[in-house]
């Protein structure tokens, strides 16, 4: 083989050695936590420890469900992350249309304060925020989770969308409105089916970021039964300590609707930052 | 184009709801914020007295408050360095065509993806001293004799900034490769037929590239990582390592829902978002000419 062959053949081996250490560090953590949720009681302290479980059991998963609140956990994650996304993309999208469409005074500096709002950490508004919403009497209500969790989906919301809208062309509209079509009508037309790929995109990455959410739901939900999966799976943590099949049951089933929804929009991602980018 | 005042005024109410509630929830919180840190307050009850700048004069004087500015700087920079180091490096590899790219772009974003809780636990077990799986492979491995205690005093500090890293490079990851993917294959091409070799094409046609938005990753990094609560506190929680962790995040929480101090805390944290304000400052100053390239 020539030199140059050689060399070529060097650089392709790096390459996919580096390849397969990426694949690695994030995918081993999750395969090894899968496997301790299959494994019975006795196996998850084995010496030496069993990749695939000898004698695979789907018993960590019952006892989550039959044994503790999770499932409770799990609908108001739902309920409280969908209330939040909902809410934020009806708010998000009119404003990102005016953004984009509309001059007026003001509209510049608009933008910058949503760029500010984007970049303020959640542990600089919980603290003021808990002591309003007690001052407001709805503490410990989800009401109060749903306000928390626009407070920093929203002008996430609001930056990935305005860019989304920036790349529909405005003379689409024109061409509607020329044609005789009143505004909403063209909105609705015209400019909603084209920015559907964009409201998905941004609605599933808002999900993410409300599902996620710990410190919100910790200084504000003091009751069992309306906490959400974060904060109830930390609990659980806590008073089934050495519990590992029990406590990796419950890490496998918050992953997965993230996931779920991850995989759906995968091709948009690297897009989707090319606009605007991801929070965290 | 004359732009009628109707026009506006449609304007003006589609941004209206999103506008007023950017303000009510995020804008005043804040200024209530400030407002909180001139006040001697407790986190439950209603009674509050105007103290001035008592709080941050405490603060000055607090050596738990300078020890928590420590561990939040020597957390912050050493994770926001390894990230971007991480970042861009595995952002080339994944440039590279091979076969099987799709899936293990998707799969590296993963630990970006899932909730912190779930990134700490499974990091606990696998950092666990009796049974974790990382013990387990360095002492069947020979790499040491003992099991090191992961999250004990000495290496908590070091733990934390592995899970870090590991949970927010795909951060940088992401916006790198995305820009990559902008550079036109061309720019390469001529590179190479003038001789250049690979780090000289790194040096010459991709750095200048990624400089715009190496600019813009390592602002939101900075002010995410400085400012990061949930990972930092998950870590430490449980362990009785917790206090080597204790960030200035960590610390306003602490003060605020272990003392009850709301003023003290939010002090805590007007201190912090002030460091963020100067530090932004400098570092436009520093780099403006890459904050122009875009």
């Amino acid at each position: 083989m020539s030199l140059w062959g050689v060399r070529r053949g060097l650089a392709r081996g790096l390459l996919y050695a580096g390849a397969a250490l990426l694949v690695l560090e994030a995918g081993a953590p999750f395969l090894w936590m899968t496997s301790t949720s299959l494994k019975p009681p006795g196996e998850v302290f084995a010496e030496p420890p069993t990749v695939v479980p000898n004698a695979p059991t789907l018993d960590n998963f019952r006892r989550l469900f039959t044994g503790t609140n999770f499932l409770v956990y799990f609908r108001n994650s739902v309920v409280v992350s969908g209330l939040a996304v909902l809410l934020t993309l009806a708010v998000g999208s009119a404003g990102a249309y005016s953004l984009t469409r509309y001059r007026y005074a003001g509209s510049g500096q608009i933008g910058v304060l949503i760029l500010c709002t984007y970049m303020f950490a959640p542990i600089m508004i919980v603290i003021p925020f808990f002591i309003l919403v007690k001052r407001a009497g709805i503490e410990n209500t989800h009401l109060a989770l749903v306000l928390a969790f626009t407070s920093f989906c929203l002008p996430f919301t609001l930056w990935l969308l305005r860019a989304f809208f920036e790349t529909i062309p405005l003379e689409l509209e024109e061409a509607a409105l020329v044609d005789g079509a009143n505004r909403p009508r063209a909105v609705v037309y015209v400019v909603l089916p084209l920015a559907l790929p964009g409201l998905v995109a941004t609605g599933i990455f808002t999900f993410i970021l409300a599902w996620n959410d710990y410190v919100f739901t910790r200084i504000l939900i003091s009751s069992d039964e309306l906490k959400t999966l974060p904060v109830g799976v930390q609990d659980l943590f806590h008073s089934a300590l050495t519990d590992w099949g029990l406590i990796m049951a419950a890490g496998v089933l918050i992953t997965i609707p993230a996931l779920a929804f991850f995989v759906a929009v995968q091709r948009h991602l690297v897009a989707g930052w090319g606009s605007g980018g991801l929070k965290g | 184009m004359r732009r009628p005042l109707a026009q506006q005024a449609v304007g003006w109410l589609a941004i209206a709801p999103g506008l007023l509630l950017i303000l009510a929830l995020t804008v005043y919180p804040v200024g209530y914020a400030l407002w909180l840190s001139l006040l001697d307050k407790h986190s439950f009850f209603p009674e509050q007295r105007f103290v001035g700048l008592d709080n941050f004069v405490y603060l000055w004087t607090d050596a738990e408050f300078w020890q928590s500015l420590w561990y939040g700087v020597v957390y912050s920079v050493s994770t926001i360095v390894l990230q971007i180091l991480l970042g861009v490096a595995a952002a080339l590899v994944l440039h590279q065509p091979f076969r099987g790219r799709g899936l293990a772009r998707a799969m590296v974003l993963f630990p970006y993806m899932i909730p912190t809780i779930v990134a700490v636990i499974l990091w606990k077990w696998l950092l666990n001293d009796t049974y974790g799986v990382l013990n387990y492979l360095l002492l069947a491995w020979g790499v040491v004799r003992d099991p090191i205690s992961w999250l004990g005093a000495d290496h908590i500090m070091l733990s934390l900034i592995a899970v870090s890293v590991w949970q927010f490079f795909p951060f940088v990851l992401l916006a790198i490769l995305a820009r990559l993917q902008t550079i036109p294959e061309e720019l390469y091409d001529a590179a190479k037929v003038d001789g250049a070799s690979a780090v000289g094409r790194f040096v010459y046609v991709t750095l200048p590239h990624i400089r715009g938005i190496l600019f813009v990753v390592i602002l939101l990094r900075s002010i995410w990582m400085f400012t990061k609560f949930d990972t930092v506190w998950l870590m430490g929680e449980g362990a009785g390592a917790g206090r080597f962790i204790r960030t200035l995040p960590v610390y306003a929480y602490m003060r605020t829902l272990t003392y009850y101090q709301a003023g003290l805390g939010s002090a805590v944290a007007v201190v912090m978002f002030g460091i963020l304000m100067a530090s932004t400052v400098v570092y436009f100053t520093l780099f403006r000419k890459e904050a122009d390239i875009g």
